[in-house]
């Protein structure tokens, strides 16, 4: 059974399997060339002498990639009243091609509303690399409605 | 332009993009597949009363802007930031939705630098990045962080 999540399954300190997503090279230069063509997400030889040693995804397209296990994982089980922002969000280590991305989505913080019938619910959206490093890290703030 | 060279206050105008229904709907099937995202019947029945885009399409258009502009300094020989790549982001806001139609101006403001005990040949440069409507409302706005070269030191 896939049950549906209310604001009261966010419990503080649980942590949320989102799944994984597989990270092609050709999906890199895709989302590079659309948003963000700089060498390093588009040209193998450039990449190798950058900061980074070696081609890696566009730190957005990583956002967007943690985007789509959040919302498969969580946000598409529950009232998701649609996001408002993201306090912060930390790039540390690079996802290269052929990467496997997981994500996990831990409750730091879970707040009833006062007078409506939901719940605002801050979450650590942590997705690791296939070196198993943390490759980006994001606090966000999601809001659930009530059971 | 050396990290030592930028001024906090320093403002540029990144350019602007219509957001269509076409590629709302494409970034989000992919990215970001909630129904307000992917689904015309589905979103008017939403909080939102109608398709808009993924925040994070909105974010992802800075990027292609600001790269573009970049670009046009470039080539108009205008003095480049020696920048590098970028640790993270701050104070991400969705303030409004973005509607299929809707064209958003872009600017970026340098706001903070920072320098790096752990990096003396780099500083951090941090930017106040804002998205407009037409009637020139914020809609999107964040502060973006990014390394740039310090000068060297001469001897």
């Amino acid at each position: 059974m896939s049950a549906r999540l209310h604001f009261e399954d966010f419990t503080l300190g649980r942590v949320f399997d989102c799944g994984a997503y597989a990270l092609t090279k050709e999906e890199i230069f895709e989302f590079a060339r659309a948003f963000d063509p700089q060498p390093h997400h588009l040209d193998e030889e450039a990449a190798k002498s950058g900061m980074l040693k070696g081609l890696s995804a566009s730190g957005w397209h990583v956002c967007a990639i943690a985007m789509r296990l959040l919302a498969d994982g969580i946000l598409n089980k529950a009232e998701n009243r649609g996001g408002v922002g993201a306090p912060e969000g930390r790039w540390m280590k690079p996802a290269r091609p052929g990467d496997v991305l997981r994500m996990e989505a831990e409750v730091k913080d879970a707040k009833a509303s006062g007078s409506k019938p939901f719940g605002f619910v801050t979450l650590e959206c942590r997705v690791f690399n296939a070196r198993e490093q943390i490759a980006m890290i994001a606090m966000t703030p999601i809001i659930g409605r009530r059971g | 332009m050396w990290w030592d060279d930028i001024e906090i206050g320093t403002r540029r105008e990144l350019g602007s993009y219509t957001f269509t229904e076409d590629e709302i709907i494409r970034f989000a099937r992919k990215y970001d597949p909630q129904p307000f995202h992917i689904d015309k019947d589905a979103a008017q029945h939403s909080i939102f009363g109608g398709l808009i885009a993924s925040g994070w399409h909105t974010a992802a258009i800075w990027m292609k802007l600001a790269i573009e502009s970049r670009k046009k300094d470039a080539a108009a020989g205008n003095p480049l930031q020696r920048a590098g790549v970028s640790p993270g982001f701050e104070d991400l806001k969705w303030l409004k939705p973005v509607r299929p139609g809707m064209t958003l101006t872009y600017s970026s403001e340098v706001v903070e630098k920072v320098e790096l005990k752990s990096r003396p040949d780099m500083g951090l440069v941090k930017s106040r990045n804002e998205a407009r409507d037409e009637s020139g409302e914020v809609i999107f706005s964040f502060v973006g962080k990014g390394f740039v070269q310090r000068k060297p030191n001469e001897s």
